[in-house]
């Protein structure tokens, strides 16, 4: 059990972490998103103890991460960012040396290092020094560090980065597998992985929450027109007057040639509304064929990019507005201080009451100026 | 914490830097031992050798070198690979860590000062040295050097550039160690001159509180960094 209250960090004026708050159950899995600079990191870094937040406590397994550090971190299994490790020592000594740091009992120890190396699939290197180890296993080391000493939360940064889809695949089944005993927040910006693997999805940007809630819910919420993407053969040309016969469907459109002769389309309608029985129905009466027929799935990343917009464009918004009237303001200044210039010149040169052409030329020379300046702005 | 003392002192011997230290520091003392064989006038006395080859120059400034060598590395590189989360997020607390950063170092620098027992023995076959005197410097260098350690763990604490650390360490060292020949007060503030003391038999107390103030002020001080980052990180 986690619970991060009304949690803050502030570097200087920047704010990574703006007042968050959620909680997390013994024995779930929570995935943190969020783009790049959202502070899912510095949250979890804060939740492991390794930074102080400026305000908000952290509570792990009841234990306050700034007034109990010790008891509390004793909980925590954490696999940074990066998968840091002591490249001189070999795989097993790395594991020994976690298990050792996290105060596991002496006479376990051994059994526990080589079931976390077993269960992290690194027997066939666990002699081999971790500089000399690939990227994936290096990975898995850092995984094993996090796991020694069977602790209940397990804190996870990116997990998956850096390896291949197979290993990929293995590591997400070994998280699976942990989170049935353990609570695992893990961080990732693979939004597959985390609706696939996570219960819960916390979406983060720029250090607030933006959402909180099952990757399902989260899919079906932000959802809000039913797209079917059809393809038939339609020898009479008659699918596109199909939109007046079905009431229902919002717009129709032609989308592309198949190769051989049929046609895609995409047909929108309203989130209640499921066509597909319809077009089943209709379509042939018309003497369509219908070659597939599947309805759009709104994926998390969908619903991510929505979220994240969202927040995004309001904040954009206030920023146009003062772009604009900066613009405004700029173009403005302009317009009153040439006039003015150009007048000051031309007083100047008539005092001097001399070379009346070239004070033409100068003039003339002096509007270009403005001229080209002036388009110069628009530009 | 004794799980970080033993992967501490492991490292040093599986990179250089422990043989290293190890090697330069007895072939300074043995070039110590040798120039003061060689060119003693007359009559060798074997009753100060021992004694006498401590207060050698190259000792000393080798010393001053090899010791920011063997701390520079402590947080700096830990930093530097990120692996300072690792040791940072485990129950063991700060304190605790900088500690065993201390005695790891310190360990080290036993090892090798156990070697210059071969002199001991030397001196013993040829001649009667003057044990208590020898033990007595051993003890002031001893305290010489967890002074000096401390500082240098300080050092690395304040830098992930381990360059950097060592050159802190090398230049207060090095200040400190001439700063009485130019100031007539700075003798108070050398650590090295206070070592002499301890050459000529004398455990001054002192001293040795100096020594023992100033390693654990050193201590707290790193102690203190460390914390203060856990916020400004």
């Amino acid at each position: 059990m986690i619970e991060v209250k009304n949690v803050t960090k502030k570097y200087g004026n920047f704010t990574a972490v703006d007042d968050i708050s959620f909680d997390v159950k013994d024995g779930e899995i929570v995935g943190l998103l969020g783009p790049n600079g959202a502070g899912k990191s510095t949250t979890m870094n804060m939740i492991t103890g390794f930074i102080e937040s400026t305000q908000g406590n952290i509570i792990v397994n009841g234990y306050d991460i700034s007034k109990k550090p010790g008891r509390a971190k004793k909980q925590i299994g954490y696999m940074p960012e990066g998968v840091p490790s002591y490249q001189e020592l070999t795989a097993k000594e790395f594991v020994k040396y976690m298990a050792e740091l996290k105060l596991v009992n002496r006479k376990v120890l051994k059994d526990e290092v080589q079931n976390v190396i077993k269960q992290t699939g690194l027997e066939d290197v666990q002699n081999k020094l971790i500089k000399n180890l690939s990227r994936g296993y290096k990975q898995r080391v850092s995984m094993a560090g996090a796991l020694v000493g069977n602790p209940d939360v397990l804190i996870l940064d990116e997990p998956t980065v850096g390896l291949d889809p197979k290993q990929i695949l293995e590591i997400r089944n070994l998280i699976k597998e942990l989170g049935k005993r353990h609570t695992v927040i893990l961080s990732s910006h693979i939004l597959s992985e985390v609706s696939q693997i996570c219960e819960r999805v916390i979406i983060i940007n720029k250090g607030k929450i933006v959402a909180i809630d099952t990757p399902e819910n989260l899919e079906t919420k932000t959802q809000n027109k039913n797209i079917i993407y059809v393809t038939v053969e339609d020898k009479n040309e008659k699918m596109l007057g199909i939109k007046e016969k079905v009431k229902d469907i919002e717009t129709l459109e032609y989308i592309k040639d198949n190769e051989d002769g049929t046609k895609q389309y995409k047909i929108v309608s309203n989130a209640e509304v499921d066509l597909r029985k319809k077009l089943f129905d209709i379509l042939p009466k018309e003497d369509i064929t219908i070659f597939e027929l599947k309805k759009a799935e709104v994926s998390l990343e969908d619903a991510f990019m929505k979220l994240i917009d969202d927040t995004q464009e309001n904040k954009d918004k206030k920023e146009c507005n003062i772009d604009k009237k900066n613009k405004q303001d700029n173009e403005k200044d302009k317009k009153e201080k040439l006039p003015k210039d150009s007048a000051e010149n031309n007083e100047k040169k008539q005092k001097e009451g001399k070379n009346e052409n070239l004070k033409k030329d100068s003039n003339e020379q002096n509007s270009k100026d403005i001229k080209e300046e002036k388009e110069g702005g628009e530009k | 914490m004794w799980a970080i003392i033993k992967k501490e002192v492991k490292t040093y011997f599986l990179s250089p830097i422990g043989y290293v230290f190890i090697g330069i520091f007895l072939l300074a003392f043995s070039i110590s031992f040798n120039l003061e064989l060689r060119y003693s006038s007359g009559i060798i006395d074997f009753q100060k050798i021992f004694v006498y080859i401590f207060t050698y120059l190259p000792t000393i400034l080798v010393f001053a070198f090899l010791i920011p060598m063997l701390t520079m590395r402590s947080f700096s590189e830990e930093r530097k690979n990120g692996t300072e989360q690792l040791l940072l997020t485990s129950p063991i607390s700060i304190t605790k860590i900088v500690i065993a950063k201390f005695i790891s170092a310190l360990i080290i620098v036993l090892i090798a000062l156990l070697f210059t027992g071969i002199f001991i023995g030397i001196t013993c076959f040829f001649g009667t040295p003057d044990i208590p005197a020898a033990l007595v410097t051993l003890l002031g260098f001893i305290l010489l050097c967890m002074a000096y350690v401390a500082f240098g763990i300080f050092a690395s604490s304040l830098t992930e550039n381990q360059i950097i650390a060592a050159m802190i360490s090398i230049v207060t060292f090095v200040i400190t160690w001439v700063l009485p020949e130019f100031i007539s007060s700075g003798s108070n503030f050398s650590l090295i001159n206070m070592f002499y003391k301890f050459t000529t038999g004398q455990i001054d107390i002192a001293y040795t509180i100096t020594y023992l103030a100033f390693t654990v002020l050193c201590l707290i001080l790193t102690i203190t960094v460390m914390q203060r980052r856990k916020s400004a990180r």
